[in-house]
């Protein structure tokens, strides 16, 4: 039998977002979006998603002087992910 | 552009992943310049100490102060480059306090045997007299082989951390030296430090540098 998908990772930016948290301890809002080559706004709605399921931490602090949003994925973001990419190969080993 | 809410298919979802851990990693290139700074004093402190025996002359100044000086652009270079970075790796903490312990290390090592020399030359002096064949003992010769065990401990260590195989041969290289220094002369020996210093910090640091302009460059022309 096929197991789900968690809707939460299974689109294109929110995926790519937790796939560069995973392979670093914390990342700047500004490198997210650099390397996901996004906008400003949809990347911080996607954030949010992913904040308000748990699978990331926001941290708003300053440096010199500007303010700095950085992103670090969480223990249950990680579980996700793993049990997410497990799905993923059991799909592709069945089809 | 990504589309947020765009659904992926199995295989486009795997790819998305790998994609981005790469694109990850390209971002957490060592830029490598510390290691190039390092490899060309030291190679110069030996090279400068050989020339002074060789040719006997001497400075007005020991030239391993060289090492001491170059602290202050190793810490303007650290600072510099923790700034610049948007994203913070696992194991960084690990490498810089490897480092520091090192310093600290060399620091130590510079100070006891500098201690050991002092005493061992006033026990050989005071000897003299009471000996018919004064000892020729002279410590100095086996000071290179301290310096290189400490030399290829956290070189060996980043090497096998980071799995870059050009420092962990460094590292293997210091040790292999650090013993053959007991058993050669003066000048063989600061040859296989500067060598040393070489081999386990300017190649792999030239290398990193290289790497990590390829890396950025690669960012560039994706336009990531």
């Amino acid at each position: 039998m096929f197991k789900y998908l968690d809707p939460i990772l299974h689109s294109q930016l929110r995926l790519a977002v937790m796939s560069l948290l995973i392979s670093v301890k914390e990342a700047e809002f500004t490198f997210i979006k650099e390397k996901t080559n996004s906008t400003a706004g949809n990347l911080s709605v996607q954030i949010q998603k992913l904040k308000d399921a748990s699978y990331i931490d926001v941290i708003k602090r300053f440096k010199d002087n500007y303010p700095q949003t950085v992103c670090k994925i969480t223990k249950q973001g990680i579980k996700a992910f793993e049990e997410y990419v497990g799905n993923l190969q059991s799909y592709l080993g069945k089809v | 552009m990504m589309q947020p809410e765009k659904q992926l298919t199995e295989k486009e979802s795997l790819d998305l992943i790998a994609q981005m851990i790469n694109k990850a990693k390209d971002a957490c290139h060592d830029t490598g310049v510390s290691a190039i700074m390092w490899g060309i004093v030291i190679t110069v402190c030996s090279v400068v100490r050989l020339s002074e025996l060789q040719f006997r002359y001497e400075l007005p100044f020991d030239i391993y102060w060289l090492t001491l000086a170059a602290v202050i652009p190793q810490i303007y270079f650290s600072i510099k480059q923790k700034r610049e970075r948007k994203v913070k790796v696992y194991g960084e903490a690990f490498f810089d306090y490897l480092w520091v312990a090192f310093g600290i290390c060399m620091f130590l090592v510079s100070y006891s045997t500098g201690f050991i020399e002092d005493s061992l030359e006033q026990m050989i002096k005071q000897n003299a007299t009471n000996v018919a064949q004064p000892s020729t003992f002279v410590f100095y010769e086996y000071i290179s082989s301290f310096y290189l065990l400490l030399y290829g401990l956290p070189t060996f260590v980043s090497g096998v951390a980071m799995k870059f195989k050009p420092m962990l041969f460094g590292g293997l290289f210091c040790w292999i030296c650090s013993i053959v220094t007991l058993y050669t002369p003066i000048k063989m020996d600061l040859i296989l430090t500067g060598l040393s210093a070489i081999f386990a910090w300017l190649i792999p640091g030239i290398i990193m540098e290289k790497d990590y302009r390829k890396a950025k460059q690669g960012l560039a022309a994706a336009n990531v």
